[in-house]
C-alpha cells in the first residue's frame, strides 16, 4: 500500500448556482476503479443516494448499478444500531438487497464506514463479503487521524477522474472517523491497496478484496 | 382514450368513488410531463387494477396496480401518478411514484419529483436532480456508444490527457426523446381486470 500527499487534488471548482453540486474534486484513485476492458460489463454497488451525475457517468458504460442508500437506512432507523452479531449482519444484507448470483466489480462506499462503530462495520463486512470476487475494487474515504472532521456531504461521480461533492440536505448522522489502521482492521472484507492523502485530512482509498 | 375504456366491460375497470366526473377531463400537467403525440390519460381520480396493454402512449395521473405493457409506446407517470406495477414501454418518464420494475427499449427518465422503488432496465437512464431512486439500474448503451467511449479514451491517452466520459455522453432530458409518433397509430388500449 502506498500513500501520497496530494494537496492540489482538493482544489474544488464551484459550479453554476442552479446545480446543487457544491464542488468537484479531481481524484487519482477513481480512474483505477474503472480500468477495465472496453467490452466488459460492470456491476457496481453504490452505498449512497442515486445522484444524477453518477447515473449519467455510468450510462456510457455497460453496467448494472445497485443503489442501496444505507445512509438513509441508518437515518431512518432501518439499521438497528443495537442489534448484534448475526442479526446485524442480516440487517445489512436486507438493506443491500442484492439478488442471488451478483458479483460486484466496484463498490462505492464513500465515507459510510465512519458512520458505523467497530461492531457494525465488521457486520457490514460480513454482509458484503459474499458479493465480492477476487478482483473487486472499492472506493472509500479514510481519514488521516481520528481528529479529522468529516462534513455532512454526499458524493457522486462526475466523470472518470472527478468526484462530485454535495452538502446533504438532511441532518448529519453521528460520525466517528476511524483512522486508517482501524478501517483496515474492521472492514474485514477489503484491504487498502492505495491511499492519497488530501489537504483536509481525508484519504482517498482504493481497496481490494482481502485474500 | 376513455371512450375506449368505456367500451370495455365494467368489470374490467376499477374506479374509486371520486372518479366519475374528473376522470374524463385531462388533468393539467406540466409541459415536461406531457408525452409526445396523442396519449391516453388516466386521470388523477382513477384507479386501475389489472393489466394495461395496447399501442398508444399513456399519461398516468391516477393509480395503477398490476402491469403496464406498451412496448412500442411512451408511458408517462405524472406528478400525481401512483403506479404499483411493472412497466414495459419504449420510453418511460416518471414524475410521480412507482413501485415496480421499469423496462424500456429506449430510455427511462426519472424527473426531479419522481420516486422509483424497483429495478430499471434500459439502454439509457436519466435521473434528474431531486429524483428518489432505490433499486438497480441495468444500462447497456449499445456498441456504438461503447466504441465511441473507447475511441475517446484512446484519443485521450494518445494526446496525453484522460478521457471525459460525460463529454462523450452528455445527459439528455426527457424532452429530447419526444419525437415519438404514436399519435399516427390507431389507438388501441386494453384493460384487463386484475
Amino acid at each position: 500500500m502506498s500513500i501520497a500527499v496530494d494537496s492540489s487534488a482538493e482544489a474544488a471548482s464551484t459550479v453554476a448556482a442552479r446545480t446543487p453540486i457544491a464542488s468537484r474534486q479531481v481524484s487519482k484513485v477513481l480512474p483505477q476503479l474503472f480500468d477495465l476492458q472496453d467490452d466488459s460489463r460492470l456491476t457496481v454497488l453504490e452505498i449512497g443516494r442515486a445522484l444524477p451525475e453518477t447515473v449519467r457517468f455510468f450510462s456510457s458504460i455497460r453496467c448494472k448499478i445497485h443503489i442501496a442508500d444505507l445512509y438513509s437506512e441508518l437515518r431512518d432507523g432501518k439499521l438497528d444500531r443495537n442489534a448484534t452479531g448475526k442479526s446485524l449482519e442480516r440487517c445489512f444484507q436486507e438493506q443491500l438487497a442484492l439478488p442471488a448470483g451478483t458479483r460486484l466489480d466496484v463498490c462505492l462506499l464513500w465515507d459510510f464506514p465512519h458512520y458505523l462503530d467497530e461492531k457494525q462495520l465488521r457486520a457490514f463486512s460480513r454482509a458484503l463479503w459474499p458479493w465480492l470476487h477476487p478482483e473487486t475494487r472499492a472506493f472509500v474515504y479514510g481519514v488521516h487521524s481520528g481528529a479529522t472532521i468529516l462534513l455532512n456531504r454526499e458524493y457522486g461521480i462526475f466523470d472518470a477522474q472527478t468526484i462530485s461533492i454535495r452538502p446533504r440536505s438532511d441532518a448529519a448522522l453521528p460520525c466517528s472517523p476511524h483512522p486508517q489502521s482501524f478501517l483496515n482492521e474492521w472492514l474485514t472484507c477489503l484491504s487498502v491497496s492505495r491511499g492519497i492523502l488530501l489537504a483536509d485530512g481525508k484519504v482517498e482509498c482504493l481497496m481490494r478484496t482481502r485474500n | 382514450m376513455f371512450d375506449k375504456l368505456k367500451s370495455t366491460s365494467p368489470s374490467d375497470r376499477v374506479m374509486d368513488s371520486k372518479a366519475a366526473e374528473p376522470a374524463l377531463s385531462a388533468p393539467s400537467v406540466g409541459a415536461s410531463q406531457q408525452p409526445a403525440g396523442k396519449a391516453a390519460v388516466i386521470g388523477a381520480g382513477i384507479k386501475v387494477s389489472g393489466e394495461i396493454s395496447g399501442n398508444e402512449n399513456i399519461l398516468i395521473e391516477g393509480r395503477v396496480d398490476g402491469r403496464i405493457s406498451l412496448s412500442g409506446n411512451d408511458v408517462t407517470i405524472g406528478r400525481t401518478g401512483q403506479v404499483m406495477a411493472d412497466v414495459i414501454a419504449k420510453t418511460i418518464r416518471v414524475a410521480g411514484e412507482v413501485s415496480g420494475d421499469l423496462t424500456a427499449k429506449e430510455r427511462v427518465v426519472i424527473s426531479g419529483t419522481g420516486n422509483v422503488h424497483g429495478n430499471v432496465v434500459a439502454p439509457r437512464v436519466v435521473l434528474e436532480d431531486g429524483a428518489i431512486f432505490k433499486g438497480s439500474i441495468d444500462m447497456d448503451p449499445g456498441d456504438a456508444a461503447v466504441k465511441e467511449l473507447a475511441a475517446s479514451k484512446a484519443a485521450g491517452k494518445a494526446n496525453g490527457v484522460t478521457s471525459h466520459a460525460a463529454a462523450t455522453n452528455p445527459a439528455t432530458t426527457a424532452s429530447s426523446a419526444a419525437a415519438h409518433e404514436a399519435g399516427n397509430k390507431a389507438p388501441d388500449l386494453a384493460l384487463k381486470g386484475g
